[in-house]
């Protein structure tokens, strides 16, 4: 019995839904995930919000189940479920014994081919989309980073996952339910699933429970950028959040992997330049970072900082001296490290089903191919400081989309 | 599987214990320091210093400069982190299995640490950042205002991050003073989990440790007489009204501790249950939660629910409506089995890799020298028996229900 897994099965069923598994026998769990491409940037101008409500509805019976019927079949077989709707699909996932499989993957089954989306249903569904909107206006660093993209994004990719109150406004029983006859299709659908389970048990419980399922693929707009520039967004807080954008390279692209590790040495672990760099050395802030983010047909590099109003300015040019210093190069110890970091979060991922089937299904949405963990650990391995540092030497710095909000006393004034 | 763990325990003459459940196959090994100490054994004057403590114990050694540490974690190419909280403060980090005695020399080493005044003057800006960032966050500042009112001067209502006056007015000698009492080898646990080498381990953190001593460091158990009712706060700049919930429960040395937080779990959890049916579902309330606390001696529930201020009355009515409701209508036998099935699955799922199941394995043997594998506990949440929540209800400890309500206006109306 060995603790790694480098092997991936997959099948396509004749209605277009992709199907993957990684073996984990040592393992008691087994968790899925299933990957609807429906979210925020695909709903229909002008009900925003479409998504996320359909994805609450569909939580609310299935199968011929009620609400609580269905939800109490799966507490009762012990399944944690996960999920959520976000800007480009929704997921429905569950964490359980492996032995409860049988059991519990007709019921995800039913949610997403079957759900009940009754009129008794949907005004609970919509009000709690509203309540997760309106209670933005409480967390301040999840606002920031909502005008962040909205400010970044031209096209639909830059909406909330919660809608808008005018697009929840519109909604309604008939229309949410034309959308799901629309929009939740096996065609361009992920059932990813790892842990101590079978292959050939799982091909037979999925003929059984999705061969039936049926619709037409659905496309996503394509990604458009708006033009650099910076947003102050006004309120009473105690700090002052900082939020940048700068355009990068996407999956697909060869150079996803140096890019990868450039971040790390920016924002990889505590030893990293930001950390050092705002916290360490300066004391500017207690949360300060940034990450390489992907959706499907584009990449960009995200930062953030929090920090007392005073400080914002200094904070803010600290940050972007950053950007400058990594565009000159880095040095081996911290590509060393950056690379260490990489390699170990990733064993230390593939010792969990459901990191496993997340990403999985996420590999599968935005590269149409899942990874082995053998195979990013090869990529992560072959990357040279040479590789690394020619790529930042020929890739010019883009201009940051600049989002400050807190106080009315800007940050940076012409952060421009 | 889990039938070839093995569990390994050693006091060693300075007073340290380590202790540590050993997994043949897995890939990564986990340790963590763990320290009996957070802010209920913290004086006025020294309010804050647990935690200002725990960031200062990345500051760097006799042998390591802040620098250092923060560069050998990551070329360890760590998973690591620290938490204090009431009365706990928990160093730990995991790496590939080969690093074992890498890991060990570090977090060993960052034990004995040098709280150099300039370090000690920087990193205050930071402690001073991070209150500031909990103004912001109404959902966790609540409870930091509860605590005070319902705990009425018990230890356990001390603030763990202080206040930004006493974190100003915080000397680098009272910190030492605090240091060498509450760090002292006996009031430090060692845990481990993963695939290591326990011969190898033990003889080199004997080595390392051979300079510690013991203090004898104990910590005061007054009486609990919390409060009840309801309190308000206001704060004009908020949207939203945040709302904690606070009654007397069990210790985490109490036999009816899994009977306690199945009970609470019924209440509370994240779907399906009764809270969630009556506020969430619903959509009255966008986040409700009712969960058991059980710490040293002494436990808490606590409960959060947020919603529009319009709808403060209402929600806070129902809440105390379902969770006073259970001492009269225990959870059915298909509730019960719900719960006890959703805590089998968490508690495998969390003990599946190292990093998870450290915390678990730490917090069993700090607050009742106990070892049971993670088959051992299924098993004994999976008999936990109804009758023992119903034993406990009998006393009706939800009827003394604390509420704080902290939002844009009075909401007495």
């Amino acid at each position: 019995m060995t603790s790694t897994s480098d092997e991936i099965r997959s099948t396509r069923l004749d209605n277009g839904l992709t199907v993957l598994f990684e073996s984990m026998p040592w393992l008691e769990s087994a968790s899925v995930s299933l990957l609807i491409p429906a979210g925020s940037v695909t709903d229909p101008t002008g009900l925003e919000g479409s998504a996320s409500v359909l994805y609450d509805w569909t939580n609310r019976g299935a199968g011929g189940l009620d609400n609580r019927a269905f939800t109490e079949k799966l507490d009762a077989l012990g399944a944690w479920r996960g999920g959520s709707s976000d800007r480009e699909y929704s997921v429905v996932s569950a964490s359980l014994l492996a032995s409860a499989l049988p059991r519990v993957l007709p019921l995800l089954a039913d949610q997403v081919i079957r759900p009940e989306l009754a009129d008794a249903e949907f005004d609970g569904a919509t009000e709690l989309v509203r309540q997760e909107l309106r209670s933005l206006t409480d967390r301040p660093s999840s606002r920031l980073f909502e005008a962040l993209n909205n400010a970044y994004f031209e096209s639909g990719h830059g909406r909330s996952s919660y809608g808008t109150e005018e697009g929840l406004a519109a909604l309604t029983p008939s229309g949410v339910r034309q959308d799901f006859e629309h929009r939740y299709s096996p065609d361009g659908a992920v059932l990813a699933v790892a842990g101590g389970c079978d292959w050939d048990e799982l091909l037979g419980l999925v003929d059984a429970s999705f061969a039936d399922w049926r619709g037409n693929r659905f496309q996503a707009p394509e990604v458009r950028l708006a033009s650099p520039h910076a947003t102050h967004v006004i309120a009473d807080t105690s700090q002052q959040h900082i939020g940048l954008n700068f355009e990068a390279a996407g999956v697909d692209d060869a150079d996803w992997y140096l890019q990868s590790l450039a971040v790390g040495v920016l924002s990889g672990g505590m030893g990293a330049r930001l950390f050092t760099e705002v916290r360490e050395k300066r004391g500017l802030a207690y949360s300060v970072g940034a990450a390489v983010r992907a959706i499907r047909g584009a990449g960009f590099i995200t930062a953030y900082a929090g920090t007392t109003p005073e400080r914002a300015s200094e904070t803010l040019s600290v940050l972007r001296d950053e950007f400058v210093r990594l565009s000159e190069g880095v040095r081996e110890d911290e590509l060393e490290r950056a690379r260490m970091g990489s390699l170990s979060n990733l064993v230390m991922h593939s010792e969990s089903s459901s990191s496993r089937s997340k990403a999985l299904a996420g590999d599968q949405y935005l590269r149409g191919v899942p990874r082995t963990v053998a195979e990013i650990q090869a990529a992560i391995e072959a990357v040279t400081l040479e590789q690394v540092n020619s790529w930042l030497a020929q890739r010019p710095l883009p201009e940051p989309f600049v989002v400050t909000l807190g106080p009315d006393t800007r940050a940076g004034g012409d952060a421009q | 599987m889990s039938q070839q763990h093995t569990f390994h325990q050693i006091a060693l003459d300075n007073g340290l214990t380590i202790v540590g459940e050993r997994n043949p196959q897995a890939r990564t090994f986990a340790a963590g320091y763990f320290v009996r100490t957070g802010s209920r054994d913290e004086t006025a004057p020294v309010s804050g210093v647990s935690h200002f403590l725990e960031h200062m114990m990345f500051k760097g050694s006799d042998r390591r400069s802040a620098e250092d540490i923060n560069r050998e974690f990551d070329e360890l190419g760590a998973n690591y982190n620290a938490f204090t909280s009431e009365e706990r403060t928990v160093y730990y980090g995991a790496v590939l299995a080969s690093f074992q005695d890498r890991l060990l020399d570090l977090l060993t080493d960052m034990m004995r640490p040098a709280l150099r005044e300039s370090d000690f003057d920087m990193e205050k800006n930071v402690i001073l950042e991070e209150i500031a960032m909990y103004q912001d966050h109404p959902q966790f500042r609540v409870f930091d205002l509860a605590a005070p009112r319902f705990f009425r001067g018990h230890p356990l209502g001390n603030s763990v991050l202080g206040s930004v006056e006493s974190i100003k007015g915080l000397s680098r000698d009272a910190m030492m003073d605090y240091f060498v009492r509450r760090y002292a080898a006996d009031n430090l646990t060692l845990v481990v989990a993963g695939n290591f080498d326990w011969d190898a381990l033990v003889a080199q953190v004997t080595g390392l440790s051979r300079s510690w001593s013991s203090s004898g460091a104990g910590r005061e158990h007054p009486a609990l007489e919390p409060a009840g009712g309801m309190e308000f706060v206001t704060d004009s700049k908020l949207n939203r009204v945040h709302l904690a919930f606070h009654a007397p429960g069990v210790s985490a040395q109490s036999e009816l501790r899994r009977a306690a937080s199945l009970l609470a779990s019924c209440l509370g959890d994240a779907s399906g249950s009764r809270l969630f049916w009556a506020l969430v579902d619903r959509g009255i309330a966008d986040s409700a939660s009712f969960s058991l606390d059980a710490g040293d001696g002494s436990g808490t529930f606590a409960g959060y629910a947020s919603t529009e201020p319009d709808r403060a009355e209402q929600v806070r009515d129902v809440f105390l409506e379902v969770v006073r409701g259970i001492q009269d209508e225990l959870p059915s036998a298909a509730e019960w089995r719900a719960a006890q099935t959703k805590a089998a699955t968490g508690l495998t799922l969390g003990g599946e890799t190292p990093f998870g199941r450290l915390i678990s394995l730490g917090s069993a043997w700090s607050y009742r020298r106990e070892y049971r594998t993670v088959r051992e506990e299924v098993e004994a949440i999976m008999n936990t028996s109804l009758d023992d929540a119903a034993g406990f209800l009998a006393d009706r400890p939800f009827d003394r229900l604390f509420t704080l309500q902290l939002g844009p206006d009075a909401g007495q109306s």
